[in-house]
């Protein structure tokens, strides 16, 4: 909502700065979103008049002018239509800068000297209008500043109105709003009585089919229209606020609306079949062109205004062409109605038609004001064109309910708001700005609100009334006392937080990725058709064709963001990030959301690091492997096993796919990307990935922390050297160790794999380093020995092994 | 014998004493103590004394060299590691100019990071983290929460559908009703989650976070409500952060706040970040409306409760000065690892 300063004060006494009126409307809940000067940038702009036009020598389009401006007359050159002898105008002097941005100077043009430059209303920022310099009345001073001429000094005010007042749609509500905080007094354009529409004797009808869709409905016919262009005044208003002046008959309707917050709508009377106006529902299929000039598919819901034949307007949102004011129009039918918030609510939206009227009308217009604004087009009407009007008219208000007294009770405002008011107080507050309170028993008032105020319908409206108008600052600030209790958050958030702290130690970075994907992203991991993983959530507006469905995994956007930072020469990268997932489930109304992990590794192995020490070593299956293990050592699952699976996906290494499992519950999975993926996201290198089920994990209870006590014996290492087939898993063996039964194994680990010339081929050298010690004494050479033995043996004999020979 | 020995003891002693360079240490080295030193040579002719004199003569010699070589030793530590390190070239140095070795923590996401910083201020004044579905139904995204089919508010939320009744939610507050139909009241809840909303320019993704706060219990009021939030945000921001409520309009809220701090970037003067109002919009806030009690069959004249929420791109944002809200999507390591 817009309006002017000077237009406020119209209504109301304004003594505070406008710094001071916009801080208060803002903190009364009518935020100010801008504040804009109006015609700054016009110093050096000037009355002038025209003397004499004579042709440019050197060009033909142009003129030379004398102009009057003071008592100084200049050559200015002008290439304007509508020049001529005698007209006053306006003249941009040297050193002025227009709103466009030019500088006017003192130039030659084409040969000739321009002292200033001829301006058209849009060089001035006054309006869109450039068919010609601006044509002034004569009545004007030569050499007056055109801002103090036109006054045109003036503050627009932006006001970001929610959706709940409606009443502040208009000047007049904002007046009002003023008036009660600056205590002053509210003047209304129309003081006097206003004479009843009957409906009796009038050359019209009006048939009103339903007031449930049309509460209340009022017109007036005028004769002796002259159509033309608006007053300046009128003009300056409507420009002030981003409206184009269109015609007097529009332009006053226009104001009235943005004066009273009432729209209205002027008929050509004489197009109106049977002089009938008829308020109804569309037929099935029928149509009408509206005044933008679209044809409009209408449906039963939509309600119309309609002549005796033919549908005139779509109620409240806009007219119709066919009975448009145009030039030639001599009678007007006005129209000033009130509509079912939500019957044009639906209609704008179906027709997606937004309108100045329509956004009025959806959240609620005052019923009782429909005669009032009709009132006053009419005196401006009779005032600006001469016109005239019928005595009496039509006012249908059949529909328009008395308001409900509302009970208010001190107590329950000083409790909800914290206060101690007095119920005199209270009442203070609420007749500052017109509502009616008055006072039953003890502590207990009745409120009755005002027409304008279609938002309060409770006691809790008038509740939010009072604490707006004392100012939320106002109010004291305390703690709630609630009984104690334990917070019982989401086992999902404690583990994330658990998770990404691994995640993060181990030099990932977080990711957070959109939860939509689409369709294409399938085809690039190469899902088969069949793939569950296609079976998705999809919403049918999305803003791009390549956001349209709910991810089924994190994989895309983790590969997209890869790709991304390799094109920006990071090539080192590990991502994660933990997010739902979405699945659609039969006969439920709500997906299933389950949280994943999803992490991948590429470029170096500590990226990041300096190079100096960790060299340039690229990452292998064995990092995420590493990853996996430390994510499952936080997760303390019981019976953690990974195992490479023979049923891989489709964008993973056959001979790289490992499950993760926990007991027999899958809780996840780790791999190399096949290449032919990766090159489908624009990746050039290798990439390994890692995914855990949260959802999975959390429904599985961890295995008990049992504390071992600290050993009292010395433990001794002794080595293990052997060949083994190249087909022999290390980590085989050292399970084999470990499971052996033999009660002094404490550890044992591989310190190293060596394939080289000295080692058969097909055969590779492990060295294992077994760790013994005893629960109950030092251990000796002998009982390390006849342990140690057993081990080798079970090693030679079961991996195919040979001892090396030294 | 032992003669020669006090006597080389007494010059190797004055030799040192007189050493000041680091550069003539070799040499007194290479002379006393080297393999044809002064003492080797004398050592030499302890096979040429009495037998039964040897051990002892031999146990006296070995001790004269210690004392000088710890002398020497210590004249040396003197000369290169007390000084600074100018005696470098002696002994190998440290250069602590290297980085050092360690491969860096990665970050969590600045997303994250303010989420949890939030949840954590709220969770030590006893609120409970909770996270509702992304996808919702109409009913628990508008219908329950007072905005009625054909709401005016509804212009407010610009929804990705995915029927006529489910649709991707457009806040966090969904998670009020549902937690206020499975529990009684008192609670105290907060709820951290994304949020969707067809929208997308510089200020506006269509996907983002919020965290949704609520209270209730009997006697709740709005100078509650303005207690927790300077708690918070005195916790979020900083303890003298200035804090203003305005009145808004919120469907499901009635008294309903608009809150702001004082520009966390100008300090209150006035900068293009809060449009030289010296304020910043971060929170949305207000009493629950008893129409939201209504439909979770809560009985409103016996209980009252606010409610509150917050989008975490913004506080972000005013946090550490970014300007545009898709960098929170690309996921660069670049933007990432600033935080």
């Amino acid at each position: 909502m817009k309006f002017t300063v000077d237009w406020l004060k119209q209504y109301v006494d304004l003594d505070i700065t406008t710094v001071e009126l916009t801080s208060r409307l803002t903190m009364l809940g009518l935020e100010v979103e801008e504040v804009r000067e109006l015609h700054t940038s016009l110093d050096n702009v000037k009355i002038a008049g025209v003397l004499e036009v004579k042709p440019h020598s050197n060009a033909d389009r142009l003129t030379l002018c004398d102009v009057m401006v003071g008592n100084e007359t200049f050559n200015v050159v002008c290439g304007a239509p509508n020049v001529k002898a005698g007209m006053h105008t306006a003249i941009a002097l040297p050193g002025a800068i227009l709103p466009g941005g030019i500088k006017v100077k003192k130039a030659k043009i084409r040969g000739e000297e321009s002292y200033g430059m001829l301006c058209s209303e849009r060089d001035l920022g006054i309006s869109e209008n450039h068919s010609g310099i601006m044509e002034l009345p004569d009545n004007f001073e030569c050499g007056m500043d055109l801002v103090d001429a036109l006054s045109l000094k003036d503050t627009a005010i932006e006001i970001d109105l929610t959706p709940n007042r409606p009443d502040c749609a208009s000047v007049i509500g904002i007046a009002r709003e003023t008036a009660g905080f600056t205590g002053k007094k509210l003047t209304y354009p129309i003081q006097d009585e206003i004479p009843e529409l009957t409906g009796e004797n009038i050359p019209f009808s009006i048939e009103v089919e339903s007031f449930d869709d049309c509460p209340r409905y009022a017109a007036r016919l005028i004769t002796d229209v002259k159509i033309g262009p608006s007053p300046w005044w009128l003009q300056k208003r409507l420009l002030a606020v981003g409206q184009r002046p269109i015609n007097n008959v529009v332009d006053i309707t226009n104001f009235v609306m943005l004066e009273y917050g009432q729209p209205l709508h002027a008929f050509d009377f004489k197009k109106l079949a049977k002089s009938k106006i008829v308020v109804r529902r569309a037929h099935p299929d029928e149509k009408m062109v509206t005044l933008d000039g679209v044809k409009r598919d209408l449906d039963s819901k939509t309600l119309l205004i309609c002549d005796n034949e033919k549908p005139v307007a779509v109620a409240g949102i806009m007219g119709g062409e066919s009975s448009q004011v145009s030039d030639e129009t001599t009678e007007v039918l006005l129209e000033s109605a009130c509509f079912n918030p939500i019957t044009i609510r639906r209609t704008a939206r179906k027709l997606n038609m937004g309108t100045d009227s329509s956004y009025r009308f959806e959240r609620g217009v005052d019923p009782g004001g429909t005669v009032m604004a009709l009132e006053r087009v009419v005196r401006l009407m009779i005032d600006i064109m001469g016109a005239k009007v019928v005595e009496g008219g039509v006012d249908l208000c059949e529909g328009v309910k008395p308001r409900d007294e509302i009970t208010l009770r001190v107590q329950r405002v000083n409790d909800l708001l914290g206060m101690e008011f007095t119920a005199d107080r209270i009442t203070d507050f609420l007749t500052g700005i017109e509502i009616n309170v008055k006072a039953l028993d003890k502590g207990i008032l009745s409120v009755t609100p005002p027409s304008f105020r279609v938002d309060l319908e409770r006691e809790v409206d008038l509740i939010e009334e009072v604490a707006r108008l004392k100012g939320f600052n106002e109010f004291p600030t305390t703690l709630p006392s609630v009984p104690m209790s334990f917070p019982e958050t989401d086992p999902d958030w404690g583990l994330r937080k658990r998770l990404s702290s691994v995640m993060t130690s181990l030099g990932f970075h977080e990711a957070v990725n959109y939860s939509f994907i689409s369709d294409q992203h399938f085809d690039m991991l190469g899902l088969a058709h069949d793939d569950p993983a296609r079976n998705v959530v999809r919403f049918f507006n999305p803003l791009a064709e390549d956001q349209n469905i709910m991810r089924t995994t994190l994989l895309p956007g983790l590969l997209e963001n890869i790709c991304r930072n390799i094109n920006h020469q990071n090539r080192e990268v590990r991502l994660f990030e933990i997010g739902k997932v979405f699945y659609p489930r039969q006969g439920e109304e709500l997906p299933y959301e389950p949280l994943r992990l999803t992490a991948l590794l590429t470029g170096r192995r500590q990226p990041g690091s300096p190079v100096l020490y960790y060299g340039g070593e690229v990452t292998d299956i064995l990092d995420v492997k590493g990853v996996a293990e430390l994510l499952l050592d936080e997760l303390r699952l019981p019976e953690v096993s990974l195992k490479r699976s023979p049923d891989t996906l489709s964008y993973v290494e056959p001979d790289s796919f490992v499950l993760i499992k926990s007991k027999d519950t899958k809780i996840g999975e780790f791999g190399k990307c096949t290449g032919k993926m990766l090159k489908r996201f624009g990746i050039k290198q290798d990439v390994f990935y890692l995914r855990l089920n949260i959802d999975e994990i959390c429904r599985l209870r961890p295995a008990e922390t049992v504390f071992k006590p600290l050993p009292k014996f010395p433990a001794v290492k002794w080595d293990i050297a052997v060949l083994v087939p190249e087909h022999v898993g290390g980590g085989e063996m050292v399970q084999a160790i470990m499971n052996s039964g033999e009660k002094l194994v404490e550890k044992a680990e591989i310190f190293d794999i060596y394939r080289g010339k000295t080692i058969k081929k097909n055969f590779k050298s492990v060295a294992i380093s077994v760790t013994y010690r005893s629960e109950e004494n030092t251990l000796d050479d002998n009982m390390v020995g006849v342990a140690h033995k057993k081990n080798i043996e079970l090693i030679l004999s079961g991996f195919e092994g040979q001892l090396r020979e030294e | 014998m032992e003669d020669e020995l006090v006597r080389l003891k007494s010059a190797a002693f004055r030799s040192l004493d007189s050493i000041e360079q680091p550069d003539a240490l070799e040499s007194f080295r290479v002379r006393y103590l080297g393999r044809k030193g002064e003492f080797t040579l004398l050592m030499r002719k302890l096979g040429q004394v009495e037998p039964e004199d040897r051990p002892r003569l031999g146990k006296l010699a070995n001790n004269t060299r210690k004392e000088v070589q710890d002398a020497f030793d210590k004249k040396k530590y003197e000369l290169t590691e007390s000084d600074g390190g100018k005696g470098s070239g002696v002994v190998s140095q440290t250069d602590l100019t290297l980085p050092g070795r360690a491969a860096p923590f990665g970050k969590l996401h600045p997303v994250t990071q303010i989420m949890e910083q939030v949840c954590g201020i709220f969770e030590g004044l006893g609120f409970a983290v909770a996270e509702g579905p992304d996808v919702e139904t109409d009913f628990y995204n508008f219908e329950a929460l007072n905005i009625p089919k054909h709401h005016p508010a509804r212009d407010m939320h610009d929804t990705f559908y995915i029927s006529d009744s489910v649709l991707l939610r457009t806040h966090t507050s969904p998670m009020q009703i549902r937690a206020m139909k499975e529990k009684s009241p008192p609670l105290r809840m907060i709820v951290p989650g994304k949020v969707y909303r067809r929208d997308s320019d510089i200020t506006h993704t269509p996907m983002f976070h919020q965290v949704e706060g609520f209270l209730v219990d009997r006697k709740v009021s709005f100078a509650d409500l303005k207690g927790v939030l300077r708690v918070f945000i005195s916790k979020m921001f900083d303890k003298d952060t200035l804090i203003r409520f305005r009145p808004s309009f919120f469907p499901f809220t009635e008294p309903s706040a608009e809150v702001d701090i004082g520009c966390v970037i100008c300090k209150g003067k006035g900068c293009r970040v809060c449009k030289q109002t010296g304020w910043l919009e971060i929170l949305g806030a207000g009493m629950i409306d008893p129409e939201v009690f209504k439909m979770v069959e809560y009985d409103p004249e016996e209980y009252t409760g606010f409610a509150f929420g917050l989008g975490v791109e913004r506080i972000a944002m005013l946090k550490y000065g970014i300007n545009d809200i898709r960098l929170f999507y690309e996921n660069d390591l670049r933007f990432l690892s600033q935080f």
